[in-house]
Protein backbone atom coordinates (compact mmCIF):
# COMPACT_ATOMS: atom_id res chain seq x y z
CA UNK A 1 0.00 0.00 0.00
CA UNK A 2 1.34 3.38 -0.86
CA UNK A 3 1.41 5.92 1.91
CA UNK A 4 0.63 9.29 0.48
CA UNK A 5 -0.29 12.67 1.75
CA UNK A 6 -3.42 14.61 1.00
CA UNK A 7 -1.42 16.36 -1.72
CA UNK A 8 -1.43 13.12 -3.71
CA UNK A 9 -5.14 13.74 -4.35
CA UNK A 10 -6.13 16.18 -7.10
CA UNK A 11 -9.67 17.55 -7.24
CA UNK A 12 -11.50 16.48 -10.41
CA UNK A 13 -14.28 18.27 -12.19
CA UNK A 14 -17.48 17.13 -10.53
CA UNK A 15 -19.62 17.52 -13.68
CA UNK A 16 -17.46 15.02 -15.54
CA UNK A 17 -17.99 12.42 -12.85
CA UNK A 18 -21.66 13.12 -12.29
CA UNK A 19 -22.41 12.97 -16.01
CA UNK A 20 -20.85 9.52 -16.23
CA UNK A 21 -23.31 8.22 -13.65
CA UNK A 22 -26.19 10.00 -15.33
CA UNK A 23 -25.40 8.86 -18.86
CA UNK A 24 -24.61 5.26 -18.08
CA UNK A 25 -27.10 4.58 -15.28
CA UNK A 26 -29.57 7.46 -15.24
CA UNK A 27 -28.57 8.37 -11.69
CA UNK A 28 -29.72 11.87 -10.77
CA UNK A 29 -27.08 14.43 -9.82
CA UNK A 30 -28.98 15.04 -6.56
CA UNK A 31 -27.52 11.78 -5.29
CA UNK A 32 -24.05 13.37 -5.32
CA UNK A 33 -25.03 16.58 -3.59
CA UNK A 34 -22.33 17.62 -1.16
CA UNK A 35 -19.75 15.10 -2.36
CA UNK A 36 -16.43 16.05 -3.92
CA UNK A 37 -14.34 13.91 -6.26
CA UNK A 38 -10.57 13.51 -6.24
CA UNK A 39 -8.10 11.70 -8.38
CA UNK A 40 -5.06 9.77 -7.26
CA UNK A 41 -3.25 7.54 -9.71
CA UNK A 42 -5.86 6.03 -12.00
CA UNK A 43 -8.66 6.02 -9.44
CA UNK A 44 -11.36 8.55 -8.63
CA UNK A 45 -12.38 8.87 -4.99
CA UNK A 46 -15.55 10.37 -3.52
CA UNK A 47 -15.29 12.39 -0.33
CA UNK A 48 -17.77 14.37 1.73
CA UNK A 49 -15.89 17.69 1.82
CA UNK A 50 -14.74 20.01 -0.96
CA UNK A 51 -11.25 20.10 0.55
CA UNK A 52 -9.11 17.43 2.11
CA UNK A 53 -8.19 18.27 5.71
CA UNK A 54 -4.49 18.80 6.37
CA UNK A 55 -3.48 15.35 7.59
CA UNK A 56 -1.10 12.69 6.35
CA UNK A 57 -3.84 10.52 4.84
CA UNK A 58 -3.73 6.79 4.17
CA UNK A 59 -6.93 7.19 2.18
CA UNK A 60 -9.88 9.52 1.80
CA UNK A 61 -13.51 8.58 1.33
CA UNK A 62 -14.04 5.76 -1.13
CA UNK A 63 -12.80 4.63 -4.53
CA UNK A 64 -15.69 5.03 -6.93
CA UNK A 65 -14.28 4.87 -10.47
CA UNK A 66 -11.33 3.18 -12.10
CA UNK A 67 -9.88 5.08 -15.05
CA UNK A 68 -7.70 2.13 -16.02
CA UNK A 69 -10.46 0.90 -18.28
CA UNK A 70 -12.14 2.64 -21.15
CA UNK A 71 -14.90 3.51 -20.62
CA UNK A 72 -14.30 4.26 -16.95
CA UNK A 73 -15.41 1.48 -14.66
CA UNK A 74 -17.53 2.06 -11.55
CA UNK A 75 -16.34 0.18 -8.47
CA UNK A 76 -18.58 -2.42 -6.88
CA UNK A 77 -18.61 -0.36 -3.67
CA UNK A 78 -19.81 2.78 -5.44
CA UNK A 79 -22.59 0.79 -7.11
CA UNK A 80 -23.57 -0.74 -3.76
CA UNK A 81 -23.94 2.82 -2.43
CA UNK A 82 -25.55 4.59 -5.40
CA UNK A 83 -26.70 1.82 -7.75
CA UNK A 84 -30.18 1.65 -6.24
CA UNK A 85 -30.81 5.06 -7.85
CA UNK A 86 -30.01 3.68 -11.31
CA UNK A 87 -32.79 3.86 -13.91
CA UNK A 88 -31.08 1.85 -16.64
CA UNK A 89 -28.39 -0.75 -17.28
CA UNK A 90 -29.48 -2.75 -14.26
CA UNK A 91 -29.72 -6.56 -14.26
CA UNK A 92 -31.69 -8.22 -11.47
CA UNK A 93 -30.77 -11.84 -10.79
CA UNK A 94 -32.87 -14.61 -9.27
CA UNK A 95 -31.62 -16.55 -6.22
CA UNK A 96 -29.78 -19.20 -8.17
CA UNK A 97 -28.06 -16.76 -10.53
CA UNK A 98 -27.16 -14.41 -7.68
CA UNK A 99 -25.45 -17.29 -5.90
CA UNK A 100 -23.47 -18.15 -9.03
CA UNK A 101 -22.58 -14.50 -9.65
CA UNK A 102 -21.28 -14.23 -6.07
CA UNK A 103 -19.18 -17.33 -6.73
CA UNK A 104 -17.49 -15.44 -9.56
CA UNK A 105 -19.11 -17.33 -12.44
CA UNK A 106 -19.97 -15.74 -15.75
CA UNK A 107 -23.67 -16.11 -16.50
CA UNK A 108 -25.24 -16.81 -19.87
CA UNK A 109 -28.17 -14.46 -20.09
CA UNK A 110 -29.82 -11.87 -22.28
CA UNK A 111 -31.03 -8.60 -20.77
CA UNK A 112 -32.48 -5.32 -22.00
CA UNK A 113 -29.30 -3.37 -21.25
CA UNK A 114 -26.50 -1.78 -23.25
CA UNK A 115 -23.16 -3.49 -23.65
CA UNK A 116 -20.72 -2.46 -20.91
CA UNK A 117 -20.76 -2.07 -17.15
CA UNK A 118 -24.04 -2.77 -15.40
CA UNK A 119 -25.49 -2.66 -11.89
CA UNK A 120 -26.17 -6.23 -10.82
CA UNK A 121 -28.90 -6.61 -8.21
CA UNK A 122 -30.74 -9.35 -6.35
CA UNK A 123 -34.28 -8.58 -5.17
CA UNK A 124 -33.50 -4.93 -5.69
CA UNK A 125 -30.40 -4.87 -3.42
CA UNK A 126 -27.16 -4.17 -5.25
CA UNK A 127 -24.57 -6.93 -5.53
CA UNK A 128 -22.05 -4.91 -7.52
CA UNK A 129 -20.51 -4.40 -10.93
CA UNK A 130 -20.92 -6.71 -13.90
CA UNK A 131 -19.74 -6.50 -17.50
CA UNK A 132 -22.46 -7.27 -20.02
CA UNK A 133 -21.88 -8.38 -23.57
CA UNK A 134 -24.90 -9.70 -25.45
CA UNK A 135 -25.64 -13.13 -24.02
CA UNK A 136 -23.15 -12.93 -21.18
CA UNK A 137 -22.69 -11.28 -17.78
CA UNK A 138 -19.18 -11.35 -16.34
CA UNK A 139 -18.63 -10.72 -12.64
CA UNK A 140 -16.47 -7.70 -11.77
CA UNK A 141 -16.71 -8.29 -8.03
CA UNK A 142 -13.48 -7.83 -6.14
CA UNK A 143 -12.12 -11.16 -5.01
CA UNK A 144 -12.86 -10.59 -1.36
CA UNK A 145 -16.54 -10.13 -2.21
CA UNK A 146 -16.88 -13.61 -3.66
CA UNK A 147 -18.75 -16.22 -1.67
CA UNK A 148 -17.19 -19.56 -2.37
CA UNK A 149 -18.52 -22.95 -1.38
CA UNK A 150 -16.30 -24.35 1.40
CA UNK A 151 -16.46 -27.82 -0.07
CA UNK A 152 -15.78 -27.40 -3.77
CA UNK A 153 -14.45 -23.92 -4.29
CA UNK A 154 -14.14 -23.02 -7.97
CA UNK A 155 -10.87 -21.51 -9.05
CA UNK A 156 -10.41 -17.78 -8.73
CA UNK A 157 -10.37 -15.99 -12.04
CA UNK A 158 -9.38 -12.42 -11.43
CA UNK A 159 -10.82 -10.14 -14.08
CA UNK A 160 -8.48 -7.60 -15.53
CA UNK A 161 -9.19 -4.40 -13.65
CA UNK A 162 -10.65 -6.15 -10.62
CA UNK A 163 -11.01 -3.68 -7.82
CA UNK A 164 -8.29 -4.54 -5.39
CA UNK A 165 -8.64 -4.48 -1.67
CA UNK A 166 -5.23 -3.04 -0.95
CA UNK A 167 -5.69 0.19 -2.83
CA UNK A 168 -2.85 -0.29 -5.30
CA UNK A 169 -3.07 2.25 -8.03
CA UNK B 1 -5.99 -30.92 28.62
CA UNK B 2 -3.98 -29.73 31.62
CA UNK B 3 -3.09 -26.45 29.94
CA UNK B 4 -6.64 -25.29 29.49
CA UNK B 5 -7.58 -26.33 33.03
CA UNK B 6 -4.62 -24.34 34.26
CA UNK B 7 -5.45 -21.24 32.23
CA UNK B 8 -9.14 -21.28 33.07
CA UNK B 9 -8.18 -21.63 36.71
CA UNK B 10 -5.87 -18.63 36.36
CA UNK B 11 -8.66 -16.85 34.53
CA UNK B 12 -11.19 -17.13 37.30
CA UNK B 13 -8.48 -16.31 39.83
CA UNK B 14 -7.80 -13.01 38.06
CA UNK B 15 -11.51 -12.27 37.84
CA UNK B 16 -11.86 -12.88 41.60
CA UNK B 17 -10.58 -9.36 42.17
CA UNK B 18 -13.96 -8.13 40.87
CA UNK B 19 -16.09 -10.24 43.23
CA UNK B 20 -17.00 -7.23 45.37
CA UNK B 21 -17.80 -4.83 42.55
CA UNK B 22 -19.70 -7.02 40.07
CA UNK B 23 -23.29 -7.70 41.10
CA UNK B 24 -24.40 -11.36 41.07
CA UNK B 25 -20.82 -12.50 40.63
CA UNK B 26 -21.57 -16.18 40.07
CA UNK B 27 -23.93 -15.38 37.22
CA UNK B 28 -21.14 -13.17 35.83
CA UNK B 29 -18.58 -16.02 35.93
CA UNK B 30 -21.12 -18.33 34.39
CA UNK B 31 -21.87 -16.00 31.48
CA UNK B 32 -18.15 -15.41 30.89
CA UNK B 33 -17.77 -19.07 29.99
CA UNK B 34 -20.55 -19.03 27.39
CA UNK B 35 -20.05 -18.07 23.74
CA UNK B 36 -21.45 -14.78 22.45
CA UNK B 37 -24.56 -14.54 20.28
CA UNK B 38 -23.91 -13.60 16.63
CA UNK B 39 -24.89 -9.96 16.23
CA UNK B 40 -24.96 -7.60 13.26
CA UNK B 41 -25.69 -3.94 12.64
CA UNK B 42 -27.94 -2.88 9.77
CA UNK B 43 -26.05 -0.40 7.57
CA UNK B 44 -28.52 2.31 6.62
CA UNK B 45 -26.03 3.86 4.18
CA UNK B 46 -26.95 0.97 1.86
CA UNK B 47 -30.30 -0.39 3.01
CA UNK B 48 -33.20 0.16 5.39
CA UNK B 49 -34.33 -2.02 8.27
CA UNK B 50 -37.52 -3.15 6.44
CA UNK B 51 -35.59 -4.04 3.28
CA UNK B 52 -32.95 -5.99 5.19
CA UNK B 53 -35.46 -7.81 7.40
CA UNK B 54 -37.52 -8.87 4.42
CA UNK B 55 -34.37 -10.26 2.78
CA UNK B 56 -33.61 -12.26 5.94
CA UNK B 57 -37.20 -13.49 6.12
CA UNK B 58 -37.06 -14.64 2.54
CA UNK B 59 -33.68 -16.34 3.03
CA UNK B 60 -35.04 -18.11 6.11
CA UNK B 61 -32.47 -16.54 8.44
CA UNK B 62 -33.86 -16.20 11.98
CA UNK B 63 -33.23 -12.96 13.86
CA UNK B 64 -34.16 -11.05 16.97
CA UNK B 65 -34.04 -7.26 17.19
CA UNK B 66 -32.14 -5.62 20.03
CA UNK B 67 -34.39 -3.89 22.51
CA UNK B 68 -32.14 -0.88 22.97
CA UNK B 69 -30.95 -0.39 19.39
CA UNK B 70 -33.29 -0.63 16.39
CA UNK B 71 -30.43 -1.31 13.94
CA UNK B 72 -28.95 -4.17 15.97
CA UNK B 73 -29.92 -7.80 15.29
CA UNK B 74 -29.07 -11.14 16.82
CA UNK B 75 -28.82 -13.62 13.97
CA UNK B 76 -29.50 -17.29 13.94
CA UNK B 77 -26.56 -18.21 11.66
CA UNK B 78 -23.10 -19.57 12.32
CA UNK B 79 -21.20 -17.71 9.63
CA UNK B 80 -22.71 -14.28 8.98
CA UNK B 81 -19.65 -13.47 6.83
CA UNK B 82 -21.01 -15.85 4.19
CA UNK B 83 -24.35 -14.09 3.82
CA UNK B 84 -24.96 -12.14 0.60
CA UNK B 85 -26.15 -9.29 2.79
CA UNK B 86 -22.69 -9.07 4.34
CA UNK B 87 -20.97 -8.85 0.96
CA UNK B 88 -23.50 -6.29 -0.24
CA UNK B 89 -22.48 -4.15 2.75
CA UNK B 90 -26.05 -4.20 4.10
CA UNK B 91 -24.87 -5.53 7.47
CA UNK B 92 -21.74 -5.42 9.56
CA UNK B 93 -20.82 -8.15 12.01
CA UNK B 94 -20.34 -6.23 15.23
CA UNK B 95 -20.59 -7.24 18.87
CA UNK B 96 -23.79 -5.92 20.44
CA UNK B 97 -22.21 -3.85 23.20
CA UNK B 98 -19.63 -2.35 20.84
CA UNK B 99 -22.52 -0.62 19.04
CA UNK B 100 -22.99 1.48 22.18
CA UNK B 101 -20.14 4.09 22.21
CA UNK B 102 -21.22 5.73 18.92
CA UNK B 103 -24.79 5.89 20.24
CA UNK B 104 -23.54 7.73 23.34
CA UNK B 105 -21.30 10.02 21.27
CA UNK B 106 -24.21 10.78 18.91
CA UNK B 107 -22.30 12.43 16.03
CA UNK B 108 -24.49 14.61 13.80
CA UNK B 109 -24.43 15.02 10.01
CA UNK B 110 -21.95 17.72 9.05
CA UNK B 111 -19.86 17.58 12.23
CA UNK B 112 -16.12 16.86 12.43
CA UNK B 113 -15.41 13.73 14.43
CA UNK B 114 -12.17 12.18 15.63
CA UNK B 115 -12.00 8.40 16.10
CA UNK B 116 -8.55 8.20 17.66
CA UNK B 117 -8.25 4.39 17.88
CA UNK B 118 -10.38 3.28 14.96
CA UNK B 119 -9.24 -0.08 13.59
CA UNK B 120 -10.83 -2.35 12.46
CA UNK B 121 -13.52 0.28 12.01
CA UNK B 122 -16.88 -1.03 13.19
CA UNK B 123 -17.56 2.09 15.21
CA UNK B 124 -16.21 4.51 12.58
CA UNK B 125 -18.53 2.98 9.97
CA UNK B 126 -21.42 3.19 12.41
CA UNK B 127 -20.73 6.89 12.93
CA UNK B 128 -20.54 7.42 9.20
CA UNK B 129 -24.07 6.03 9.04
CA UNK B 130 -25.26 8.18 11.96
CA UNK B 131 -23.94 11.18 10.02
CA UNK B 132 -25.58 10.10 6.72
CA UNK B 133 -22.13 10.27 5.12
CA UNK B 134 -21.90 14.05 5.75
CA UNK B 135 -19.18 16.00 7.54
CA UNK B 136 -15.93 14.33 8.48
CA UNK B 137 -14.69 11.37 10.46
CA UNK B 138 -10.95 11.00 10.91
CA UNK B 139 -10.46 7.28 11.51
CA UNK B 140 -7.00 7.03 13.03
CA UNK B 141 -5.03 4.00 14.19
CA UNK B 142 -1.33 3.77 14.96
CA UNK B 143 -1.07 0.16 13.84
CA UNK B 144 -0.15 -0.02 10.16
CA UNK B 145 -1.18 -3.70 10.04
CA UNK B 146 -4.66 -2.76 11.20
CA UNK B 147 -5.06 0.04 8.64
CA UNK B 148 -5.72 -2.59 5.96
CA UNK B 149 -8.83 -4.10 7.60
CA UNK B 150 -9.91 -0.61 8.65
CA UNK B 151 -9.89 0.62 5.05
CA UNK B 152 -11.55 -2.57 3.81
CA UNK B 153 -14.42 -2.28 6.30
CA UNK B 154 -15.02 1.40 5.60
CA UNK B 155 -15.07 0.73 1.87
CA UNK B 156 -17.41 -2.27 2.07
CA UNK B 157 -19.79 -0.28 4.26
CA UNK B 158 -19.78 2.76 1.97
CA UNK B 159 -18.22 5.35 4.29
CA UNK B 160 -17.53 8.38 2.09
CA UNK B 161 -17.14 10.94 4.89
CA UNK B 162 -14.05 9.27 6.31
CA UNK B 163 -10.33 9.76 6.03
CA UNK B 164 -7.92 7.21 7.41
CA UNK B 165 -4.75 8.35 9.19
CA UNK B 166 -2.08 6.45 11.07
CA UNK B 167 -0.65 8.71 13.75
CA UNK B 168 0.32 7.72 17.23
CA UNK B 169 -2.81 9.10 18.86
CA UNK B 170 -0.78 10.70 21.66
CA UNK B 171 0.76 12.99 19.07
CA UNK B 172 -2.19 13.53 16.75
CA UNK B 173 -1.64 16.88 14.98
CA UNK B 174 -3.48 20.05 15.97
CA UNK B 175 -7.06 20.41 14.70
CA UNK B 176 -10.48 21.19 16.17
CA UNK B 177 -13.15 18.48 16.24
CA UNK B 178 -16.76 18.74 17.37
CA UNK B 179 -16.64 15.37 19.12
CA UNK B 180 -14.17 12.56 19.69
CA UNK B 181 -14.25 8.85 20.41
CA UNK B 182 -11.41 7.14 22.28
CA UNK B 183 -12.12 3.42 22.06
CA UNK B 184 -8.86 2.67 23.74
CA UNK B 185 -6.44 -0.25 23.51
CA UNK B 186 -7.04 -2.21 26.72
CA UNK B 187 -6.58 -5.57 28.42
CA UNK B 188 -9.83 -6.72 26.72
CA UNK B 189 -11.13 -8.82 29.62
CA UNK B 190 -14.64 -8.20 28.35
CA UNK B 191 -13.93 -10.11 25.13
CA UNK B 192 -13.23 -13.40 26.94
CA UNK B 193 -16.46 -14.92 25.66
CA UNK B 194 -15.03 -14.68 22.16
CA UNK B 195 -11.31 -15.01 22.98
CA UNK B 196 -11.09 -17.23 26.06
CA UNK B 197 -7.30 -16.81 26.24
CA UNK B 198 -7.30 -13.09 27.03
CA UNK B 199 -7.78 -13.32 30.77
CA UNK B 200 -4.63 -15.35 31.30
CA UNK B 201 -2.61 -12.42 29.92
CA UNK B 202 -4.19 -9.88 32.27
CA UNK B 203 -2.52 -8.55 35.39
CA UNK B 204 -2.57 -5.43 37.50
CA UNK B 205 0.83 -4.50 36.12
CA UNK B 206 -0.41 -4.76 32.53
CA UNK B 207 -3.43 -2.60 33.38
CA UNK B 208 -1.20 0.04 34.97
CA UNK B 209 1.03 0.11 31.87
CA UNK B 210 -2.03 0.51 29.67
CA UNK B 211 -3.35 3.23 31.97
CA UNK B 212 -0.58 5.66 31.12
CA UNK B 213 -1.14 5.12 27.38
CA UNK B 214 -4.90 5.48 27.81
CA UNK B 215 -4.55 8.71 29.81
CA UNK B 216 -2.29 10.22 27.14
CA UNK B 217 -4.68 9.23 24.35
CA UNK B 218 -7.72 10.57 26.18
CA UNK B 219 -6.01 13.84 27.13
CA UNK B 220 -4.96 14.39 23.53
CA UNK B 221 -8.48 13.70 22.27
CA UNK B 222 -9.96 16.21 24.71
CA UNK B 223 -7.42 18.84 23.68
CA UNK B 224 -8.41 18.28 20.05
CA UNK B 225 -12.12 18.74 20.79
CA UNK B 226 -13.77 22.15 20.88
CA UNK B 227 -14.67 23.57 24.30
CA UNK B 228 -18.11 22.20 25.22
CA UNK B 229 -17.67 19.25 22.84
CA UNK B 230 -18.37 15.64 23.83
CA UNK B 231 -15.65 13.01 24.16
CA UNK B 232 -16.56 9.37 24.74
CA UNK B 233 -14.00 7.09 26.35
CA UNK B 234 -14.66 3.35 26.12
CA UNK B 235 -12.87 0.07 26.78
CA UNK B 236 -13.81 -3.59 26.70
CA UNK B 237 -12.29 -4.34 30.09
CA UNK B 238 -13.49 -4.51 33.68
CA UNK B 239 -10.21 -3.30 35.20
CA UNK B 240 -10.90 -0.05 37.13
CA UNK B 241 -7.25 0.98 36.52
CA UNK B 242 -8.08 1.28 32.80
CA UNK B 243 -11.52 2.80 33.28
CA UNK B 244 -12.36 5.06 36.23
CA UNK B 245 -8.60 5.29 36.94
CA UNK B 246 -8.13 6.87 33.49
CA UNK B 247 -11.13 9.17 33.56
CA UNK B 248 -10.17 10.48 37.02
CA UNK B 249 -6.93 11.76 35.52
CA UNK B 250 -8.58 14.02 32.91
CA UNK B 251 -11.03 15.83 35.19
CA UNK B 252 -8.94 19.00 34.94
CA UNK B 253 -9.90 19.11 31.22
CA UNK B 254 -13.42 17.69 31.11
CA UNK B 255 -16.52 16.94 33.18
CA UNK B 256 -18.21 13.54 33.38
CA UNK B 257 -21.84 13.47 32.28
CA UNK B 258 -24.44 10.88 33.06
CA UNK B 259 -26.40 9.18 30.27
CA UNK B 260 -29.01 6.47 29.99
CA UNK B 261 -29.75 3.99 27.25
CA UNK B 262 -33.29 2.65 27.60
CA UNK B 263 -33.46 -1.12 27.28
CA UNK B 264 -29.83 -1.77 28.23
CA UNK B 265 -28.90 -2.82 31.77
CA UNK B 266 -25.76 -1.38 33.34
CA UNK B 267 -23.96 -0.69 36.60
CA UNK B 268 -22.57 2.65 37.80
CA UNK B 269 -18.89 3.56 37.59
CA UNK B 270 -16.76 3.15 40.72
CA UNK B 271 -16.00 6.22 42.88
CA UNK B 272 -13.10 4.32 44.47
CA UNK B 273 -11.26 1.00 44.21
CA UNK B 274 -8.49 -0.70 46.15
CA UNK B 275 -7.71 2.41 48.14
CA UNK B 276 -7.76 4.76 45.13
CA UNK B 277 -10.26 7.58 45.37
CA UNK B 278 -11.45 8.33 41.85
CA UNK B 279 -14.08 10.91 42.81
CA UNK B 280 -17.83 10.83 43.30
CA UNK B 281 -18.60 11.98 39.71
CA UNK B 282 -17.18 8.70 38.41
CA UNK B 283 -20.49 6.99 39.24
CA UNK B 284 -21.81 8.74 36.11
CA UNK B 285 -19.76 6.36 33.95
CA UNK B 286 -21.47 3.10 33.02
CA UNK B 287 -20.22 -0.49 33.32
CA UNK B 288 -21.78 -3.20 31.16
CA UNK B 289 -21.31 -6.73 32.42
CA UNK B 290 -21.82 -9.83 30.23
CA UNK B 291 -24.62 -11.28 32.37
CA UNK B 292 -26.62 -8.03 32.36
CA UNK B 293 -27.46 -8.06 28.65
CA UNK B 294 -25.86 -11.31 27.36
CA UNK B 295 -23.09 -9.34 25.61
CA UNK B 296 -19.37 -8.79 26.00
CA UNK B 297 -18.15 -6.50 28.78
CA UNK B 298 -17.71 -2.74 28.30
CA UNK B 299 -17.05 0.54 30.05
CA UNK B 300 -18.29 3.87 28.71
CA UNK B 301 -17.64 7.40 29.97
CA UNK B 302 -19.25 10.47 28.46
CA UNK B 303 -17.10 13.57 28.96
CA UNK B 304 -17.58 17.18 28.02
CA UNK B 305 -14.60 19.41 27.49
CA UNK B 306 -14.54 22.35 29.90
CA UNK B 307 -15.18 25.76 28.41
CA UNK B 308 -11.95 27.05 29.94
CA UNK B 309 -9.73 24.03 30.15
CA UNK B 310 -6.22 24.20 31.49
CA UNK B 311 -3.93 22.20 29.22
C1 LIG C 1 -10.24 -1.48 20.97
S1 LIG C 1 -9.33 -1.27 19.49
C2 LIG C 1 -10.35 -0.16 18.57
C3 LIG C 1 -11.60 -0.78 17.95
C4 LIG C 1 -12.30 0.15 16.99
N1 LIG C 1 -12.70 1.40 17.64
C5 LIG C 1 -13.51 -0.48 16.31
O1 LIG C 1 -14.65 -0.17 16.70
O2 LIG C 1 -13.34 -1.28 15.40
C6 LIG C 1 -7.97 -0.25 19.97
C7 LIG C 1 -7.08 0.21 18.84
O3 LIG C 1 -6.14 1.15 19.34
C8 LIG C 1 -5.00 1.11 18.53
N2 LIG C 1 -3.89 1.81 19.22
C9 LIG C 1 -3.04 1.31 20.14
N3 LIG C 1 -2.17 2.28 20.53
C10 LIG C 1 -2.49 3.40 19.82
C11 LIG C 1 -1.93 4.71 19.77
N4 LIG C 1 -0.89 5.07 20.53
N5 LIG C 1 -2.51 5.61 18.93
C12 LIG C 1 -3.56 5.25 18.16
N6 LIG C 1 -4.11 4.02 18.17
C13 LIG C 1 -3.59 3.10 19.00
C14 LIG C 1 -4.81 -0.37 18.28
O4 LIG C 1 -4.05 -0.59 17.10
C15 LIG C 1 -6.24 -0.88 18.18
O5 LIG C 1 -6.62 -1.01 16.83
Amino acid sequence: MSRSSAEGFQPVNKDTVVSMWRERFGISEDVFKGFGFFRRGRMIWAFSLPEIPPFRCESIGMRVISMRESPWKPTTYALQLWGRHARKNVIDLNDEMARRFFAGESLELRAQVERGYVVVTHMGSVIGCGLYTPGKLISQLPRERRILDDQNAPEHHAQPGDTQQDGTE
Amino acid sequence: MPISIHSSHMASEHLERYRDIIPDFDAFLDSMSRPLPVTVRINTLKTSAPELLSRLDRAGVGYERMRWYPLGLRLDVEKPGRLMEFHMGLIHVQEEISMLPPVVLDPLPGERILDLCAAPGGKAAQMSMQMSNRGLIVANDSSSARIVPLRANLERLGAVNTIVTSYDGRRFPEYTFDRALVDAPCSSEGTARRHPGVISRCSVKRSMDLQSLQVSLLRRAIQLTKPGGVVVYSTCTFAPEENEGVVSRVLDLADVESFTVPGLRSSPGLPSWNGNDYGEELVKCRRYYPHENDTGGFFVAKLRRRLSAGE
